[in-house]
């Protein structure tokens, strides 16, 4: 019975929607063993799912008091309607907090636009950067057109993560491709050095990295090139992004064959023409999904700046229930923030799938 | 297309990959116009002497001058003579992630600093002239061996050199491709382009080649026009060469 199955998709392989039904009998309910494996496995997921709407939306509470909370027996939403301004924009001042709204979506702006393939341009990007960031600086900061100055320390929630993680990105991502560049230097001196200097690195925990960058790095550095420690904790996380790319970029670089550069050396292409218009960009193509995947991790570690004292997303979830009464409904707080971090990283691996889609139908 | 009398000059050329010697004191000169075809067993050096006159390879000791400049550590000589020797090479290296036509107008629009149009307008004669034009939208991915290795010859050509290499242009491809190639390079070569083959193709070189060098272990053995070469070869190494190849 199973091989004529086989030997009809063969000859005539039906539409998707005619072999829907057959296939689900031929994949889940062929034997005994597995129409029982089946059953216990849906019935498994549908006490989970029906335990979580019962949880999430049927004895919920979406306002009032922790009294409110207390009494009903399933989520406490109200926690999160009540403070979702804490957790959004952390300490930054109740009146103000439209500008931080604002940076941040200017600062979501210039990231998606980075993302299109039409502004892939040595000549749009920086004017996207410079204006992306230069309004989320002025915003933020204020001290222009009569906003009172809002000083990093207060800076907070989720423009600071999105700060954070997009600066880290904008700074890193270059800085590895020079790293990766200087990597494969034919001089032995130069590969050597930032090989040593990229173990090196490596060779830190993060955490260690943004406490020499926010503590140590003001001692050791004459003061007018101190600045405020958020930069600094920027550069240190952008640097340790940026050896962890530069051996993944390194890795596609490798992977390319020879005749490539040569192909351009004998058509007269310098160094830099034959870096950018054949080497990177088939080395990003080919490095894509661990650079997807260094780019998610980049942005869950943005939640290591609390320890600096800086009120990122997560941080400022962790002061809304803390305080108020609200102290046992911390699932909610962290359901909350977790799907802030989903809709991200979703939305970035999304993206991986469509940029390797895109640049597939070029290398078929 | 002007052409000094002396193409390219090769004077007591050695070659090493760390201690291992594989040129020994080649001397070669090539005149304007020229064609050769350079032939000989598997690592005799065949492959290495062509690519040390753009310098895809350095050499050690000795002088290469094409088209009066010397090739030496200057970057600027080597630059020069890349923008006038075009390279086809065994397994085509075309530009995988662009089309057809960006890879034939790369070059001359960085490198010549041509304008777009221009650069189209003449990547597609070259295509036209490789029998390929209705392509130029197509990825190389999607083109046959033959198909490729035709665009990787108009690619050369679109920077106008004044010489081409062919490195084993053929030895990859499938034998019902080959003529399609073969094709292509001896209308070239009757168009009086100068060129150095690196072929096992010893009927291309018998209707094409002015002159067959012969090359064995690192060393030219024998340089002789075609007739005499396939029909008269001097050399015990050539004839054993040739009776392996003309055998079957």
């Amino acid at each position: 019975m199973k091989a004529e199955t086989t030997l009809t998709d063969i000859e005539l392989p039906p539409t998707q929607q005619a072999k829907f039904i057959p296939d689900l009998r031929r994949d889940y309910f062929s034997t005994t063993g597995r129409s029982l494996v089946t059953l216990v496995c849906l019935a498994l997921i549908a006490y989970l799912v029906w335990s979580f709407i019962d949880w999430a939306l049927l004895r919920s509470v979406w306002a009032g008091t922790p009294e409110d909370c207390h009494k009903a027996s399933g989520a406490c939403w109200a926690v999160v309607t009540d403070r979702y301004r804490l957790i959004l924009f952390g300490l930054y001042p109740y009146e103000e907090q439209w500008r931080s709204a604002l940076a941040c979506l200017a600062i979501l702006a210039t990231v998606v636009l980075s993302c299109i393939p039409l502004f892939w341009s040595a000549r749009l990007l920086p004017i996207i950067w410079l204006a992306g960031y230069g309004t989320f600086y002025y915003l933020m900061k204020g001290g222009i057109f009569g906003l009172p100055i809002i000083l990093e320390t207060q800076w907070g929630g989720l423009a600071l993560t999105t700060f954070v993680f997009s600066s880290t990105f904008v700074i890193g991502m270059p800085l590895a491709i020079i790293l990766a560049l200087l990597r494969r230097s034919k001089l032995p001196v130069i590969s050597s050095l930032t090989a040593l200097f990229i173990d090196g690195v490596r060779s830190l925990p993060l955490l260690s990295i943004l406490f020499t960058a926010a503590i140590i790095l003001p001692f050791a550095l004459p003061d007018f090139l101190v600045g405020d420690k958020l930069y600094r904790v920027i550069l240190g996380s952008a640097l340790f992004f940026a050896v962890y790319q530069a051996e993944i970029l390194r890795s596609g670089i490798q992977s390319l064959p020879a005749g490539q550069e040569e192909a351009a050396a004998a058509l007269g292409l310098n160094y830099w023409q034959t870096i950018s218009r054949i080497i990177l960009p088939q080395a990003f193509r080919l490095a894509l999904p661990p650079t997807i995947n260094q780019v998610v991790i980049a942005f869950m570690e943005t939640s290591l700046i609390v320890i600096l004292g800086f009120f990122e997303v997560t941080a400022s979830g962790n002061a809304a229930f803390t305080a108020g009464g609200w102290n046992s409904f911390f699932a909610e707080v962290y359901f909350f923030v977790a799907l802030i971090y989903f809709t991200f990283t979703f939305s970035l691996s999304r993206y991986g799938a469509y940029l390797e889609r895109s640049l597939k139908v070029s290398s078929r | 297309m002007k052409q000094p009398s002396t193409a390219v000059e090769v004077v007591n050329l050695r070659k090493f990959y760390g201690s291992h010697q594989v040129l020994f004191d080649v001397n070669l000169t090539v005149a304007g116009g020229e064609k050769i075809v350079i032939c000989g067993p598997s690592g005799s050096g065949k492959s290495t002497l062509i690519r040390c006159l753009n310098k895809l390879e350095d050499h050690q000791s000795g002088t290469i001058r094409v088209l009066g400049t010397e090739l030496n550590d200057e970057i600027d000589n080597i630059n020069e003579v890349r923008r006038e020797v075009g390279m086809v090479f065994q397994h085509f290296n075309l530009f995988p992630h662009l089309t057809v036509l960006e890879n034939c107008v790369l070059a001359p629009m960085l490198v010549r600093k041509q304008d777009r149009k221009t650069a189209e307008a003449r990547a597609m004669t070259y295509l036209e002239r490789v029998k390929i034009p209705q392509k130029a939208g197509a990825y190389p991915g999607e083109l046959s061996g033959g198909q490729q290795q035709r665009v990787a010859i108009a690619r050369a050509l679109c920077m106008k050199p004044e010489i081409m290499l062919f490195d084993e242009p053929t030895s990859a491809l499938d034998p019902e491709m080959i003529s399609e190639v073969l094709e292509v390079m001896t209308e070239l070569a009757q168009d009086g382009m100068t060129m150095l083959c690196v072929t096992h193709e010893m009927g291309f070189a018998r209707k094409v080649a002015d002159r067959v060098v012969f090359m064995d272990k690192g060393s030219i053995v024998e340089e002789a026009p075609p007739s005499e070469f396939f029909d008269n070869p001097r050399h015990e190494r050539s004839k054993a060469f040739l009776s392996q190849i003309l055998g079957h």
